[in-house]
């Protein structure tokens, strides 16, 4: 098992610079750049950018000091005023220097930012965000799908099967209008847009107050993205139960004496989970995506804007530092899915 | 005691094929039933749309911009004292003055082939390689699980972006012949929607294979495999008849319930103003469009909501029968 | 289980009615008595003195005071850098951190004195001599509180014309990498040069001295410009010649040297009626008064403590508008019919001027729209009206021609109705007849494909839909609507391939009609493109007109009023009619909601004059 996931993480690595490429590639090949101007900039000061940024340097050039940014740490006592020379990982030594790793560049589009700070100060609001969707749809998903696999066909069932539909035909750009209008507008019960923590954060992502200040912003949101996908597992749920539950060992199970509870849950259960642990992989990829619609609608200062908001600016480095965080995080959740697996089915090995 | 009641035995059909089976269980199943019916019509509508839509989808009436039909008045009454009432639409109208009904009908064409292009791709592509990979395991199924990984990590949006970005920005770049130009061209042939496909196609597969790959894994060691291979059956034989018709209820589930994201796909496309070359309709820029009047005029939005939501409830409900003709043991109906 | 329950709950709620019934209540506190020992005669003597109850204390200030809390559009502010900004944003947010030495009344587009309390011109108007006003000082958030900024002997640093100068060449460095340097550029002596100015070879110095902007002393500032224009002091005012701090961007003995970052909260130092106290990216940007702003007349001292912007998209922030949230917010195009008969939101519109013109423009060299009938042909077609009253809604005005009324030596509707071209649908069929016998055509069915192209926006998107209709129910023509987002697009419609027909709109940079008739449209201006600048256009509109040329160049430096409006008048007609390179479209206008308790001015040019507003609640 060590074996395997040291692999994986090693995968993972390849995996990364591999994307890596196919983005640096493809945000050259694409016409415009960063600096396109209504009024065309003098050449002189479009010499002085390229240098500046090193755009002029050959392609592969740029592409290789970018990795040696990301890739190699360094330890210097240089207070990071300069906009090229930061890094998203300090930590202090001794006396004035400090440990830094990963530079993800400057923005080209905001004068004053790095990509390195966008992603200290804004990553963990879309994290934040995207965890608490993916912990709502799980926590009203699965009893739902569970409750309606037990009492199928009843009018439970076809109640929770209707509601869940709906949910999953509404996309969160007609949800989140929808939600303001009545929560934050009309009842004012609940902020219709902002978000409640500010950086900086502790342990990277968790936000430093959590009191009702805090969550009052995050119910909304998390409700549009997350009830779509609640659905989802809701229906996976509950197909995958009633598939489990006929199988022998539950009849067994329940020839033994255990009440239907235990039967359930400690039998039943453990496996029918195995496709719905399935599509958290791709369901994570999703609610990212959703997340910049999210933002937008409730004026949450995340980081998915700038996935693609860094495109429609050739804002290069944001371009490919948001993508390879993306497919970092990505990739852990399909490793931590292959890992439940083995965990709930020890039928399945990978050795 | 001796029973009273005789009980009598239903008359069964004589048992045959396991897919005869599924369709004759499949035509028990009313609901199933309902939702085939549905889709059908809904195709219907969209290949004869010309004839049944009472306007084109372009023509405008700037005048009766965002007009309101009776009956919606009654149902929003806040909208009273400024909508512009009108009995021309029966929908009403959007924001330039062009008939919803119309544009919901055309919609359904855009929003179809949409729904279609992904679960096909899905399913043909990704069940295969799924049963592959998990079938065979160890190495091979490795190597392409990893493969998967790698087309993974690769953000659809970025590539659909870039993609667009690539070959309209190329607008004037292009000479006549070469590929830019020609997927240009394709590109307009679809109504601008090419870009969405082959993003939307890159990436359904990659979902089924790694959910079909996960059920193989968990049944290849049951003990029917095991008593198939006792009594010879070849490989291929396993995985067709055997094991693929035991994945095939949770994948279909997943493919039809991932249709609503491809046209969440298309509606998130439309939003940020990537999608279909204006003035073309589809259900998805019509909910982008609508969402930002709904509390002024909430049934610009609505309508194609509703239109949405019951193309979704036809694809489940006949998902739900498949997956219940296909499964022996799940006759609870 | 249930029963227990209750019984508790019972037990809980009479004993806390008991509780609060026993206890002191903070303002019926019965006077007790107190024992003071005072000294009476020498002698200590012990006296019961009966004091009366404690006032409760005033309501303390916290210092917050009035707070506005207005919406920016959706994104970041990109920098509050005066030589970098561009945007309307960043420029809002400079105009209340510093002040330049000319500011525009934003009322009456007057130009005002600002830090230059006075001016003497020299007999050409070339040179001018700046008086500017003394001991204002230089403020920064400390953290808790506005403090003076203080140099290495621990004076306080005053606003001097040095910084102005310094602030000026940094403006004009090319290694700022300014964009709109340009401008400075076009009326300052010197700045073009530096500009264009190798920053590696030995001349550089000598051009960095080169730019006419000299500090006489602490308190004279004279600069040098090109021509004698009109407009010089409107230029000088602008965001791009502010005063800067020069210790915190480059370092002194005593201050480290922030160099890009000096604009980030915590270093940032500004001089007017606000102080940056908090940005917290992408969500809010709180500005705080400044207590040591004496105040001026065209910028007194604020009276709003805090200003808190948001950056939220149009229909959220008109959400958090509807909720309380917000004290000004625009109207998403969607709603306007819904606040116009709502007889809340209606009385809190505000249909204010906007010194914007939209317009589409022709590549002229590209066939069929090569051709002058086919283009005045589409120009007469727009119903421009029915588009604003049906589309637009917020009453913006039909414009004939380019340049937008309001603009010093601008036509106006009122007096020169006759100017430019108008919706005329006649004219149009007409104008078609003439191109298709022009061109050999028997009909508009022959006429190959035109390209009308936007960037990618909903709002562009309605206006093209309905334009593309326009034309196919008066002229026939069906034109293929295409976007592009907007760095391809701009790439797009200044090369040389540009499509047939584009988008652009125009706001002013200052108010007068050479922004408008010569930066934009003449050769070499922002849509008529000259890459190399051999006087040949290359880019966007692809037009030369020699005559129109003459005429703009002539009227920059123009002096006497009459003679400068005709000359204006005269271009536009070559502008929108006889050549047609442009087709006007609407000027627009800028509609937005007020809660009742501010008061508040309009701004006519584009950002609002915050220090002038107070709320009254």
């Amino acid at each position: 098992m060590i074996r395997f996931i040291a692999q994986r993480i090693l995968w993972t690595f390849v995996v990364l610079l591999f994307l890596s490429l196919i983005t640096f590639g493809l945000m050259h090949a694409v016409p415009g750049g960063p600096f396109d101007r209504e009024k065309t900039l003098p050449p002189e000061t479009i010499k002085v950018l390229n240098e500046k940024y090193h755009l002029d340097d050959p392609l592969w050039k740029q592409y290789v000091d970018y990795l040696v940014g990301v890739l190699v740490p360094r330890v210097n006592d240089n207070p990071p005023t300069s906009l090229t020379d930061s890094y998203l990982i300090n930590i202090p030594l001794w006396g004035d220097t400090e440990f830094h790793w990963m530079n993800f560049g400057p923005s080209y589009r905001s004068r004053s930012r790095t990509v390195n700070d966008i992603i200290r100060e804004q990553l963990p609001i879309s994290f934040q965000l995207g965890v608490l969707s993916i912990i709502m749809s799980l926590i009203i998903g699965m009893p739902l799908g569970v409750i309606a696999a037990l009492k199928q066909n009843t009018v439970w069932d076809y109640l929770g099967m209707s509601v869940a539909i709906f949910g999953v035909s509404v996309p969160v750009i007609a949800m989140g209008p929808v939600l303001v209008w009545i929560f934050g507008v009309a009842l004012k019960w609940l902020p219709p847009a902002g978000w409640g923590s500010k950086p900086p954060y502790l342990m990277f992502f968790v936000p430093r107050q959590l009191g009702w200040d805090y969550w009052r912003y995050t119910i909304l949101p998390v409700f549009a993205l997350g009830v779509s996908h609640a659905a989802i597992i809701a229906r996976l749920t509950r197909a995958s139960l009633l598939q489990v539950i006929r199988e022998d060992y539950i009849r067994t199970a329940r020839s033994k004496g255990l009440t239907e509870r235990i039967v359930v849950t400690r039998h039943a259960l453990r496996n029918a989970l195995i496709p719905v642990i399935t599509v958290l992989g791709p369901m994570f990829a999703a609610i990212v995506t959703g997340t910049f619609v999210a933002e937008q609608i409730f004026g949450i200062p995340g980081l998915g804007k700038y996935f693609i908001t860094s495109i429609t600016n050739r804002d290069y480095p944001v371009i490919m530092g948001t993508t390879l965080l993306y497919g970092m995080m990505l990739l852990l959740a399909n490793l931590m899915v292959d890992i439940s697996y083995a965990w709930l089915d020890p039928r399945i090995r990978y050795d | 005691m001796a029973e009273k009641e005789t009980i009598a035995i239903p008359a069964r059909r004589k048992s045959g094929s396991l897919w005869g089976d599924a369709v004759y269980r499949l035509s028990r199943n009313r609901a199933a039933i309902m939702g085939g019916v549905l889709i059908i019509l809904l195709i219907l509508t969209a290949v004869f749309a010309r004839f049944i839509a009472p306007y084109t989808y372009e023509e405008q009436d700037l005048k009766s911009n965002s007009a309101v039909a009776q009956w919606e008045l009654s149902i929003f009454p806040m909208m009273e004292p400024y909508a512009n009432i009108t009995d021309k639409y029966a929908l009403g109208a959007d924001n330039l003055g062009r008939d919803i009904l119309s544009r919901l009908i055309y919609g359904a064409q855009i929003s179809l082939s949409v729904a279609f292009i992904g679960p096909v791709v899905a399913l043909l592509v990704g069940t295969v390689y799924g049963l592959i990979s998990g079938f065979f395991g160890k190495n091979v199924d490795n190597i392409m699980m990893r493969f998967v990984d790698l087309m993974y990590a690769i953000p659809t949006m970025l590539l659909i972006i870039l993609m667009m970005a690539f070959f309209r920005g190329s607008f004037n770049l292009s000479e006549p012949g070469s590929f830019a130009w020609w997927m240009n061209e394709i590109d307009k042939r679809f109504g601008g929607m090419l870009f969405i496909f082959i993003g939307i196609g890159l990436t359904a597969w990659m979902g089924t294979a790694r959910l079909a790959r996960g059920q193989v894994l968990s049944l290849r060691e049951q003990e029917f495999v095991l008593a198939a291979r006792a009594v010879g059956s070849t490989n291929g034989r396993i995985i067709f008849r055997h094991i693929l018709p035991n994945i095939l209820g949770p994948l279909i589930i997943t493919v039809t319930l991932a249709i609503p994201g491809y046209i969440s796909t298309e509606a998130f496309l439309s939003f940020i103003g990537l999608g279909v070359n204006a003035p073309t309709p589809s259900w998805g820029s019509m909910i982008a469009e609508g969402s930002t009047a709904i509390r002024s005029y909430p049934h610009q939005a609505i309508l194609p909501a509703i239109a949405l939501s019951i193309t979704m409830f036809a694809f489940n409900f006949l998902g739900d029968g498949l997956r219940d003709a296909l499964d022996p043991r799940l006759r609870g109906t | 289980m249930i029963k227990k329950l209750s019984v508790i709950l019972s037990i809980v709620l009479l004993a806390s009615m008991l509780l609060t019934a026993c206890g002191p209540t903070a303002t019926q506190a019965p006077a007790a008595p107190v024992k003071e020992t005072i000294i009476v005669g020498g002698t200590p003597e012990v006296v019961y003195v009966t004091v009366p109850p404690e006032e409760p204390p005033p309501p303390v200030d916290t210092g917050e005071g009035k707070t506005l809390r207005v919406s920016f559009g959706y994104g970041d502010v990109p920098t509050l850098d005066p030589s970098l900004s561009t945007d309307t944003s960043s420029v809002q947010v400079v105009d209340e951190l510093t002040v330049g030495v000319t500011r525009l009344d934003e009322v009456t587009l007057e130009l005002k004195p600002g830090m230059a309390k006075d001016w003497d011109i020299s007999a050409d108007g070339t040179v001018y001599t700046l008086y500017l006003e003394e001991n204002i000082p230089w403020v920064r958030w400390n953290g808790t509180e506005v403090e003076e900024v203080l140099d290495c002997d621990g004076n306080v640093r005053y606003v001097t014309a040095e910084d102005f100068v310094y602030g000026i060449k940094r403006t004009c460095d090319p290694r700022t990498a300014s964009d709109y340097a340009y401008v400075l550029g076009f009326a300052l002596a010197g700045c073009n040069d530096l500009l264009a100015g190798d920053s590696e070879s030995e001349e550089f110095q000598a051009l960095i001295d080169g730019v006419g902007a000299k500090a006489i002393d602490d308190y004279t500032l004279e600069l040098t410009f090109l021509t004698p224009a009109a407009y010089n002091l409107n230029i000088a005012g602008m965001w791009i010649a502010r005063a800067e701090p020069s210790w915190i961007i480059e370092g002194d003995d005593c201050t480290e040297a922030r160099g890009d970052r000096w604009t980030e909260p915590g270093f940032n130092q500004a001089y007017g009626p606000y102080v940056l106290k908090e940005w917290i990216h992408d969500s809010t940007l709180t500005i705080v008064k400044n207590p040591f702003w004496p105040g001026i007349d065209s910028a007194p001292q604020a009276k709003i403590d805090t200003i808190v912007f948001s950056m939220l998209d149009t229909p959220v922030a008109f959400a958090e508008y509807e909720a309380g949230n917000l004290d000004v917010s625009g109207i998403p195009q969607a709603d306007i019919d819904r606040v116009k008969a709502d007889p809340v939101l209606s009385a809190e519109l505000y249909q204010g001027f906007s010194g914007c013109t939209y317009y589409y423009g022709f590549n002229t060299s590209r066939p069929p729209v090569d051709n002058v009938h086919l283009r005045r042909a589409f120009s007469h077609a727009v119903d421009r009206q029915a588009l604003i009253d049906n589309v637009l809604k917020a009453g913006q005005l039909p414009a004939q021609w380019f340049c937008r009324p309001g603009m010093v030596a601008c036509p106006t509707p009122d007096n020169n109705p006759d100017v430019g071209i108008k919706t005329d649908m006649a004219a149009a069929q007409a104008e078609l007849e003439l191109a298709l016998a022009d061109m050999g055509l028997a009909s508009v069915d022959e006429l190959p494909e035109i390209v009308l192209m936007y960037n990618t926006s909903e709002g562009h998107k309605n206006i093209a839909e309905a334009i593309q209709q326009m034309w196919v129910d008066t002229l026939g023509i069906k034109v293929s609507l295409t976007n592009q987002e907007w760095a391809v697009y701009l790439k797009t419609v200044k090369s040389a391939d540009a499509p047939h027909i584009w988008r652009m709109g125009w706001c002013l940079d200052y108010p007068d009609a050479n922004n408008w008739l010569k930066e934009v449209m003449s050769v070499g201006g922002s849509s008529n493109s000259d890459e190399n600048a051999d006087g040949v256009p290359d880019g966007g509109l692809i037009w030369l007109n020699e005559t129109y040329e003459q005429l703009v160049n002539d009227g920059a430096v123009e002096q006497d009023p009459d003679k400068r409006l005709d000359m204006y008048i005269q271009a536009e007609n070559i502008l929108v009619y006889e050549d047609a390179a442009i087709i006007p479209l609407y000027f627009y206008t800028s509609l937005s909601v007020s809660k009742p308790y501010l008061d508040r001015t309009y701004s006519m040019h584009g950002h609002d004059a915050y220090e002038k507003w107070d709320i009254i609640k």
